[in-house]
Order: structure tokens, then C-alpha cells, then sequence
């Protein structure tokens, strides 16, 4: 037997079988700067076969269309050809044990309609297996049109073909165009999902020691939570400015516990802070900009740089409806006086979009949400808002708008890449 | 101009990678050419006389200025710094290498454009009116819709490998822009008495070798019914199209062995399954696609009824030849011309790319179209600002005042680049348009369409005069047809005679035009002409032109 890979509702997709020896690959060499032809030809190792693909399955012989319509043996499985008129079978599918349509050429779709109308018109839900000229390529758009075994053509890589069944994760037919509202909602959230996911991949790989800089906000539990499940070398860090909330301290603790992994507890410099409260007051924010800026560059800008240090990415959960001075956030960007880059994957995420993800992935989010807080910092400085109050209303309330941010996330430090 | 969301950045996303890995396995040496065939051809990558050639979707023609930046910076790095914009408002890169084709492809991607299905037996790019949503006799915006179908056909499982390519246009207008008659499924939407979005279906229209008028099957279907209607036709089609002889693959070959009637029965009993099923559009789905149009806010129309524009005769004469009314009356649409002397139909080098972005950006809203006729458009200029944009698109050499006149000739790339051409149709076109320049504004519209061999990407079938290439002898020889059109129901192109010398073209040529010159009838278009007298009157151009090189 060549190789099968089958898609089983309960063990997902496997491969039986084994590959045949096949020659070493020849690299194809392409010369395409100048006139002429482009490239060499790779050949097909396999030959089409002229007539039907297979005379028989693992448990027994393979009838046509025709034979079995004209009245096959019991539990015999049916091989359907191209040209073959599937709804001949209407009302007759029941018991066949297994129903294969060969493909003679990768170009001949056919067998996709076949597929479809045995399906969605026939009802037919025994095992549909499509044999022939089929390779890892078709796959995917083979699973999709019902088919759950694949008899691959000899020259195929199992491997190859079980990663192909997990090319596209949200495509458009069915829901995504015609669906309904709920029916579109989720899949917009399955696709910010895998897109957070590619993105998270694509920083793991590309930076050296990447770190997301957790405030532990639900947009940074949602980061740390894909990190955790996909298992990333991208490390968690916290700046605890010695005035959190218990709440929020308290969520350092849960998530070690929920995830088993390590989440580095960055603190202050103890002597700037000291110097600070005597000479001004612990809680000399209020009085001033200038005070409130010096307290966040102590307790929290300074802090930031330390743990940064020797990093060449960091990754943050800001999100463009967060506030009106990140209407215009990139999803990465330069980071300038650090001189590295940073990443916002949440940049296009909604808070709705964040608590749908919650709670599809069932995350620890600190109990101040449920209060009222939409944006917990500090405890001094955070307060909680009503519903139609601006998002950003709940920071440093008694300042301009356009003063309150904490310096971690300045637009002059920064710029589009 | 349409926003992405998280989809369709992930399907994008997704198809780079996926092709990214394809083309690893290729030159691996793991993929054979027949295999890698189909999948590099559904990514737009053809393998073409000189070097590989990418084509990029321009879905129903519409660009942001953020697009047009990255496609002419993508030329710079990758090509030979231009773009080729062609007959399908599609764009071309002519000399891209296999290797980097994907790294283009993610370039694009940052941007929301692909190439995916912009080749291949499988639905390809969807298109339709360039003046669509601001044409002034639009009866219905065909841009959600055509999204709905882009979407619906993208990757869509069962139709990828269909026995020939397959395309698909929409038309909302009065006047039909996007020639509808000459696709293999085609849309014109209207509004029935009741106000309600109908749509006639025409199926097997096409060009090539084997050029066909489509017929209409239905006449009346509901817009809620779109893709259940597509999806029986597409099945149909897939079931019974042949798949022996690549010829003879095409939906029209299919619908004329049939008989449109056949073909509509067919359909129409496969259509009975899915009719009010799953894929029935709703009110909901199709305001949630037109919602993610922003177009521009043009504000109320102002009061000042005529603006006074300069006298300028150059001006003038763009004014008229160039500039289209919208609905909106302080507004207008502005064609760029890319019908240049020297410069092949359709072609923009990078430099030329950043000015039209940037001059969307200060005159349209951001926002550029792609005309089915190679050229460009700005769909929102102020009207107020219609001298000050003339001045400037001057100095670039884009106001040549020629929409639609003889200049404006659409030819498919031919010899330079096409490995299937018989004809360096190119060159031809530029003698065509020098020598009908001189008369050109006195024979008003006309549209000279001209094709490197009988596959018609250069449309010579619907041309009022259509110019083929064929070899004789390893020469290149031309056919000459007359009083094709692509609008109004669409109209073949008669042969007027034997083929005849590329040498002779530009005469003959001229030949017909001054033919129509003598036989029109009060403020009669050639095209008008023609349908009063045929094409008999015609026939002489080609034999004087003939005897006089004996
Ligand atoms: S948020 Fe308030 S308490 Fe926290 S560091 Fe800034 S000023 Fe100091
Ligand atoms: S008409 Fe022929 S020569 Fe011209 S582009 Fe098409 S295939 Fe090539």
C-alpha cells in the first residue's frame, strides 16, 4: 500500500502507509535573466496510468459505477470515475463501505464536484477517498469538498500533505461571505487569533530574546496566553512600580500557576524611589506633569530599559481604540531611542475582541475590569469610568488629554517600520 | 476603496506562505513542473518568452495611492522599474525571478493586494465599471457585489480545477464599461418596479480563438440568489465542460454545443438544490461587504452653478476628450492617459507610478481605477481643480487628450514579451496611432483594439477596427476586422479580407477611417456608420492599400 493519509473525526489526521524510494531530488537551477527558457523541467517521477488508478482497496476489489449499480456484490466499494454521473447513486449510498473517485490529472476537477454532490445532495457519510494523481497540494481543497482519505501518488511526502491540511484557517466560503452576523463575528475572531499567532512565530523567530512587556491588562494576558500555548521563546516581564493594585499583583501569581511559566517581576530602583518620596511626596503626581512624568520615569521608564536591555523586539498589547493618540498604531514599528524593534500585534483589536478571546481561551483577567476600571495602571492614578466615558478617561484624570501617557510608549520614540 | 479585515489579511497571509513553501519544494527539485504548473499559474506566475511574468489582481480596478506606491516600488527592486496594466484591469510585472515571486507576494500582502487566481483554469480576477460608484447613469453600485463574488470564488474548493480559466464581470450602469457580452459569466444589474436589485445573467461570451456574443439565461435573478445562481453555473460548467482539448474547454464552446436553452435547463435544475440554501445572500451580509467601501464624503453640492474654467485650448480639448461627469456635479472623473507616443499601451515606469500616487493623493481622495482600456482613473476630482490637475498631469505627459479616439489603442503586450505571439504588435500600434493623429479629433470616438495571436488579450474582436496578428512564412501578417464593440450587447468584429503586410497596417487603417470620413451621416460615429452600412464599404481599403505596395 502507498501512502493514506485519513482524517479521522476522533484522532484527527494521520498517515498509514509507506513513501516508495524515490530518486535524490535535482535542485532546479532557475536562469531566468537572460532570453530563451527559463529553467530546466522537473518530470513527474509518476506517470498518469491510462485507466482507472486501482483495481482494488485494503478489504477488497474496487466495482465501477456501472457494475454496481447493475447490482455489485455486498460491501463492495465503488471506484467513480471522472466522467461518471454520481447522482446515479441517489438513494443508494447507505452501506457502501468506502466510495473512491480517481483523479487521472491534477488538473482535472472533476472529482471535486463529485465529492460535493456525494455529500451535500446524496448524503453520503461513509468514508470518501480520492486515489490517483493526488498530492500534497490538493489536499486542502480536497478535505474541503468532503473527501477524508487520500490515497497520495507514490512520489508525495506524508508529512508535506498532513501540514497542507492546515494551509487555510478561516476561508471565505459558507460562513465568512454568506453567514450570519454570529456566524461572521467568529470567524473574524478565529482569524485575529491565527493572525496573532503568525505574528508572535514570525517575532519568536526573527529577534533575538523578544519580550513582552506585561502590564498585566487583558490585552497582555491575551498576548501571554498565545505565547504560553504555542509554546514561544519570547519571555514575560512585569514592571511592579511598588503602587499596583493587590488585584493586579495578585495575577502574577495565577498566571505562573496557569501557564508553569516564569514571569520576571521588574522593580524600581529602590534609591530613586526613595529620593523621589522625600523629596517631593509619595504622592506628588498630582500636583504637576512634570512630577507625575518623573514618578513614571522612575517606577516605571527606567525599569522598562533595564529589562530591555539587550533585547532586539519587544511586544506590547496597545491597541488603536485604546486612545485617541493611537488612532495611528502600526502593528510594528521602530523603536528608535531603544534602538529596536516593537511590535503592537493587538494594534487592530477590539475590547470586544479581547474578551471574546478570554473567553474562548478561558484567561485570568484581573477582578478591576468587572469594577468599572477599563485601564489599570497604578492604583493612585487609575480610576474606574461609566460605560460612556472615554476608554483612556480612567488614567490620570485630573491632566490634559493629550499629556497622559506614561512615557513607555511616547510617539516621538517611535515610528512606523 | 475596500478595507481588509482580519480575513481576507489571513487568507493573504496564508497564501504567501503556502506558495512560499510550494516554491521551496520547486526548486528543491521535490515538485515537478506539472505539478508546480497550476499552483504557480493560481498565484498569477506565467513562464512567458523572455522571463517569468507576475500578474497581480486589481480587484474591479480599484488602487489607493498606498497600493500604487508599493506595486511601483515592487518594480524598482524586483523588475526592471515599470508595470504593464493590462486589459483585464489586472497588472503585470514583466521580468520577476520564480524565486523571489513570493516575497513580492508578501510585499503585496502588507498592502491588502495578491495575485491569487490571476491565471489558471479557475475564476479569475472579477471586474467591472472603472467609474463605478460615481458614473453618473449608475443604476446600481456593482462594488459589493463584485466583492461578494471575489470572496465566494477565492480558493473556493470545488472550482479550482475547472476545465479552462473563467471570467467574471458586473455591470450597473446604463452604459455597460466593463463589456459584459464578452465573458464567460457576466452580471448587469438593475432595479426591478419594485425597486429590488435584479440582475441579467449572461453566460459564454467571450474572445480568443473562438470569439462568442454571451446569451442571457436568466433575466430576472433576485441579488439574495448571486452566488447560489454562480455556484449551479460554475457546477454545471465543471461537470460537462471538456476537458480533451484546450480549445475547445471554455463555458461558451459548452453553452453552444448545448444551446443556451440546454444550458439554462441544466442550470436551472441545479440551481433548484441550492436556491434559498446556505449560500443565499442576505440584507445583513451584503451591507457588511458595502460597509467596508469607505468612499470619500463630497459634501453637498455646492451652489455656484458654472465654475469658470480657463479658455486654455489645450485645456480645452482635455476637458472634453478626457474628463467624464460623475453624479456629483462639483466633481468629475479624470482619465490618465497611458496611450503615449513611444510608450507601449498600458506601460508606467516606477517614477511615473509615485507622481499618479501622489496626485491622487492631492487631487482624488487617495484613490486610482484601472480601465479595462489600459488607461487610469481619478474618480474624485473637484471640478475647481481641474486646470491646476490638467497642468500638472500635462508636464507628466498624461493629458494627452485622447480617450477614445484612435491614440487609444488597446494592444496585449504581442512579440516584445508573449511567448504565444505570432506579431510585435506593439510597435504597430505606435505607427497606427501616429498616423491617424492628425485626424484624429475629426473622427471622434473609435476604438482600435490589436492582438498578437488569436488568444485576443488585445480584444480585436470587439474593436470598431480590430488588427490580429497571424504568422505567414516567418513573417509577421495582420487581419483586418471592422465594427466590433464591446458596450451596448457587444458586437463581433467582421474580417475584412486576407491578411496583409505589417508593413501596409497604418495605411489601411487610415484607409478605413477616411471610408467612414466619406460615408457618415449627420453627426454619425464610425461605429454608427458601420451599423448603417456594413462592411462591405470597407473592403476596399484593404485591396487599394494592397495594389498600391504591388
Ligand atoms: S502611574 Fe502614577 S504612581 Fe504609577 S508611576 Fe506613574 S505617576 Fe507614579
Ligand atoms: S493575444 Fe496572443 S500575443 Fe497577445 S498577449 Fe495574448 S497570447 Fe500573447
Amino acid at each position: 500500500m502507498s501512502l493514506l493519509l485519513e482524517i479521522d473525526a476522533q484522532k484527527g489526521a494521520l498517515i498509514r502507509g509507506e513513501a516508495v524510494e524515490r530518486p535524490a531530488p535535482k535542485p532546479v537551477k532557475p536562469a531566468n535573466e537572460g532570453a530563451g527558457d527559463v529553467r530546466r523541467k522537473i518530470v513527474p517521477v509518476v506517470k498518469p496510468p491510462a485507466g482507472p488508478s486501482a483495481s482494488e482497496w485494503e478489504n477488497g476489489a474496487y466495482v465501477s459505477l456501472q457494475n454496481w449499480l447493475e447490482g455489485a456484490p455486498k460491501g463492495a466499494a465503488i471506484l467513480l470515475q471522472p466522467a461518471d454521473d454520481v447522482r446515479a447513486l441517489e438513494g443508494r449510498v447507505g452501506d457502501v463501505p468506502l466510495i473512491s473517485v480517481d483523479f487521472h490529472r491534477i488538473g482535472d476537477g472533476r472529482g471535486y464536484t463529485h465529492a460535493f454532490l456525494l455529500r451535500k445532495r446524496l448524503n453520503y457519510a461513509g468514508p470518501l477517498r480520492a486515489i490517483g494523481a493526488v498530492t500534497a497540494d490538493q489536499v486542502f481543497a480536497l478535505a474541503r469538498v468532503g473527501f477524508d482519505s487520500f490515497a497520495l501518488r507514490a512520489d508525495q511526502n506524508g508529512e508535506t500533505a498532513l501540514a497542507a491540511l492546515g494551509t487555510f484557517s478561516v476561508p471565505y466560503q459558507g460562513a465568512v461571505v454568506a453567514g450570519t452576523a454570529a456566524d461572521r463575528e467568529a470567524a473574524l475572531l478565529d482569524a485575529k487569533v491565527r493572525l496573532l499567532d503568525l505574528a508572535l512565530k514570525n517575532i519568536a523567530m526573527s529577534h533575538n530574546r523578544p519580550a513582552l512587556a506585561s502590564s498585566l491588562s487583558a490585552e497582555d494576558m491575551v498576548i501571554a496566553d498565545a505565547i504560553a500555548r504555542l509554546n514561544l521563546p519570547i519571555d514575560v516581564f512585569t514592571l511592579d512600580t511598588g503602587r499596583l493594585h493587590s488585584e493586579t499583583l495578585d495575577l502574577v501569581e495565577a498566571t505562573k500557576q496557569r501557564y508553569g511559566r516564569e514571569i520576571e517581576v521588574v522593580k524600581p530602583d529602590a534609591g530613586a524611589v526613595s529620593d523621589y518620596v522625600t523629596r517631593h511626596g509619595a504622592d506628588a503626581f498630582y500636583e504637576s506633569v512634570e512630577l507625575r512624568k518623573l514618578c513614571c520615569n522612575i517606577r516605571k521608564v527606567a525599569p522598562l530599559n533595564t529589562a530591555l536591555k539587550g533585547r532586539s523586539a519587544w511586544v506590547t498589547g496597545q491597541r488603536r481604540e485604546q486612545a485617541v493618540t493611537r488612532g495611528a498604531l502600526p502593528e510594528t514599528e521602530r523603536d528608535a531611542e531603544r534602538d529596536m524593534q516593537k511590535y503592537n500585534p493587538l494594534a487592530d483589536w477590539t475590547w470586544t475582541d479581547v474578551l471574546a478571546y478570554a473567553n474562548r481561551f478561558d484567561i485570568p483577567l484581573n477582578p478591576l475590569y468587572q469594577r468599572g476600571y477599563v485601564s489599570i495602571g497604578c492604583e493612585p492614578c487609575t480610576k474606574a469610568i461609566r460605560p460612556d466615558e472615554d476608554p483612556r478617561a480612567g488614567r490620570w484624570w485630573w491632566e490634559n488629554q493629550d499629556s497622559r501617557e506614561c512615557g513607555l510608549h511616547t510617539a516621538a520614540n517611535t515610528r512606523a517600520a | 476603496m475596500y478595507r481588509y479585515d482580519a480575513v481576507d489579511r489571513l487568507i493573504v497571509e496564508e497564501r504567501v506562505a503556502q506558495f512560499r513553501d510550494q516554491t521551496e519544494r520547486y526548486l528543491a527539485g521535490l515538485l515537478d513542473e506539472d505539478a508546480f504548473k497550476p499552483l504557480r499559474l493560481q498565484n498569477g506566475l506565467y513562464i512567458q518568452k523572455h522571463a517569468p511574468m507576475l500578474r497581480i489582481a486589481i480587484p474591479y480596478g480599484v488602487l489607493s495611492s498606498e497600493q500604487v506606491r508599493m506595486l511601483s516600488s515592487i518594480a524598482r527592486r524586483y523588475d526592471r522599474s515599470y508595470v504593464h496594466f493590462t486589459t483585464r484591469q489586472n497588472l503585470q510585472y514583466n521580468w520577476p525571478k520564480v524565486e523571489d515571486v513570493w516575497k513580492i507576494l508578501a510585499e503585496l500582502a502588507t498592502v491588502s493586494m495578491h495575485a491569487i487566481q490571476t491565471s489558471g483554469s479557475c475564476v479569475r480576477n472579477i471586474t467591472t465599471d472603472p467609474f463605478a460608484g460615481v458614473a453618473a447613469d449608475e443604476i446600481v453600485d456593482p462594488r459589493p457585489y463584485c466583492e461578494i463574488m471575489r470572496q465566494w470564488s477565492t480558493l473556493h474548493p470545488e472550482f479550482a480545477a475547472l476545465p479552462r480559466k473563467f471570467k467574471v464581470a458586473f455591470n450597473g450602469a446604463k452604459e455597460d464599461r466593463a463589456a459584459i457580452y464578452v465573458h464567460d459569466l457576466a452580471f448587469d444589474l438593475y432595479r426591478d418596479q419594485a425597486g429590488e436589485v435584479r440582475m441579467k445573467v449572461l453566460v459564454g461570451g467571450g474572445q480568443g480563438r473562438t470569439p462568442r456574443i454571451a446569451a442571457v439565461i436568466k433575466d430576472d435573478l433576485h441579488w439574495t440568489e448571486l452566488l447560489t445562481y454562480s455556484e449551479a453555473v460554475l457546477r454545471t460548467y465543471n461537470k460537462l465542460g471538456r476537458r480533451d482539448n484546450i480549445f475547445k474547454a471554455r463555458i461558451k464552446i459548452q453553452v453552444e454545443a448545448l444551446g443556451a436553452e440546454e444550458f439554462a435547463r441544466l442550470t436551472n435544475e441545479e440551481w433548484a438544490h441550492l436556491k434559498n440554501g446556505p449560500n443565499t445572500l442576505t440584507q445583513e451580509a451584503l451591507d457588511r461587504v458595502a460597509a467596508h467601501f469607505v468612499d470619500p464624503v463630497l459634501g453637498a453640492p455646492s451652489e455656484a452653478a458654472s465654475q469658470n474654467l480657463p479658455t486654455d485650448a489645450r485645456f480645452r480639448e482635455w476637458m472634453t476628450q478626457n474628463v467624464v461627469d460623475v453624479r456629483h456635479p462639483d466633481y468629475a472623473a479624470v482619465n490618465i492617459s497611458l496611450k503615449r507616443k513611444d510608450i507601449a499601451p498600458g506601460d508606467a515606469t516606477s517614477d511615473e507610478m509615485d507622481a499618479i500616487a501622489d496626485i491622487a493623493d492631492r487631487y482624488s481622495f487617495s484613490e486610482v481605477r484601472v480601465n479595462h482600456t489600459q488607461n487610469l482613473v481619478l474618480p474624485y476630482v473637484a471640478r475647481a481643480k481641474l486646470f491646476e490637475l490638467w497642468a500638472e498631469l500635462d508636464k507628466l505627459g498624461f493629458a494627452r487628450p485622447n480617450i477614445s479616439l484612435a491614440s487609444d489603442i488597446i494592444c496585449c503586450p504581442g512579440g516584445d514579451f508573449c511567448s504565444l505571439a505570432n506579431a510585435r504588435s506593439i510597435p504597430l500600434s505606435a505607427r497606427v496611432a501616429e498616423r491617424l493623429e492628425p485626424i484624429e479629433s475629426e473622427l471622434g470616438p473609435l476604438a482600435i483594439k490589436m492582438s498578437g495571436c488569436i488568444n485576443a488579450c488585445g480584444h480585436h474582436h470587439v474593436g470598431h477596427i480590430g488588427i490580429l496578428g497571424v504568422e505567414k512564412g516567418g513573417e509577421d501578417w495582420y487581419q483586418v476586422l471592422v465594427g466590433g464593440r464591446a458596450d451596448k450587447g457587444g458586437r463581433l468584429a467582421s474580417l475584412l479580407g486576407k491578411a496583409v503586410r505589417e508593413d501596409d497596417i497604418p495605411a489601411i487603417v487610415e484607409g478605413i477611417a477616411r471610408t467612414y470620413l466619406n460615408q457618415r451621416q449627420n453627426g454619425e460615429t464610425f461605429i454608427d456608420t458601420f451599423e448603417r452600412i456594413g462592411a462591405e464599404p470597407f473592403k476596399p481599403a484593404l485591396e487599394i492599400s494592397e495594389q498600391a505596395q504591388a
